[in-house]
């Protein structure tokens, strides 16, 4: 399997995924790798029915994705990947998956987190998280849209005084 | 590039490319053209002149409102002996999303057209009969081996 693009975004499979990025990266298929996703038939079913129709979409575990990814028969799939939390790239690294680039997209507020841009807030969890990727060398990159400005993603966690 | 021109009624035009920057952001060679009461064709067709001007490409594809409206019947005017433009009516979001997503992977102006038409219509879905036809995933069965579904 090669990951053309994996994606930190909370709302898994929604327009800015199914019509911009996967367009922009070039995949044929999209993964969104999610326990509580995969495991719920109808949050499932109801993310299958947004996917794109030109695209395979599949919504699966992540120890299931590890599975598929070293599974040789998908050795030219190109992919895109989505989960929905930095911690869920560290299992799928854990698993097995290889990892070198992560795209920051989209983690939506709740309570007790902190606001890093308009469409990014991260917990003490996610922070933890990032910093573990960060050691691993892992480039992780604030980036919403192919054409809206990229950035360090470590380095604005440093400037919002998080590391 | 295809250039891409929207043209409607009052401030819808003005609306779909504001909505359309939360999925795409800001978009090149993409211009909106407003009709307001008060306005005729001949101001209709200054507009389309001058935002033409200012594409990269002589490629541009209208997305209007209404067939027969008069940002249609400018537009109609405007392309009639021009070969690298064409209109589609019926303009809506899903349209232009996915016009805009087929622009992105470098569609053709006639590619642009087909998936117009095809969006335009195909966004308009009862969630019943979708649900009711839909397989419900079976996720104790889907986890297990390691093949993708």
């Amino acid at each position: 399997m090669k990951i053309k693009w994996l994606r930190i975004d909370s709302r898994l499979i929604h327009g800015q995924v199914a019509n911009n990025w996967v367009n922009h990266v070039g995949a044929g298929t999209i993964i969104a790798a999610n326990d509580s996703a995969a495991k719920d038939d109808l949050r499932k079913t109801l993310l299958l029915q947004v996917a794109p129709g030109r695209t395979k979409s599949y919504v699966m575990t992540i120890d299931k994705t590890a599975r598929c990814y070293k599974n040789p028969s998908y050795d030219n799939l190109e992919v895109l990947l989505v989960v929905e939390t930095p911690k869920d790239v560290l299992r799928l690294m854990d698993a097995g998956v290889e990892v070198t680039q992560v795209n920051v997209g989209g983690i939506t507020f709740k309570e007790g987190m902190t606001l890093i841009s308009e469409a990014v807030s991260v917990s003490p969890e996610d922070v933890e998280a990032f910093k573990e990727l960060d050691k691993r060398g892992v480039k992780l990159i604030l980036q919403q849209l192919p054409n809206t400005t990229a950035s360090d993603f470590m380095n604005r966690l440093k400037s919002k005084n998080l590391l | 590039m295809v250039a891409i021109v929207i043209a409607t009624h009052g401030n819808l035009s003005e609306a779909l490319i504001g909505t359309a920057k939360m999925i795409f952001g800001n978009m090149e060679n993409v211009a909106q053209v407003t009709f307001k009461p008060g306005e005729g064709i001949e101001n209709l067709l200054d507009k389309y002149q001058t935002v033409s001007e200012g594409f990269e490409d002589d490629q541009i594809l209208f997305l209007v409102d209404l067939f027969g409206g008069s940002p249609y019947n400018a537009a109609s005017r405007f392309v009639a002996r021009k070969e690298t433009m064409d209109i589609v009516t019926g303009v809506n979001l899903p349209m232009l999303v996915e016009v805009l997503g087929k622009r992105l992977a470098g569609g053709s102006l006639e590619e642009l057209v087909a998936t117009a038409k095809l969006a335009g219509a195909d966004g308009i879905k009862s969630f019943k009969e979708i649900f009711t036809h839909q397989k419900l995933a079976n996720s104790a069965e889907e986890d297990e081996g390691d093949e993708l579904g």
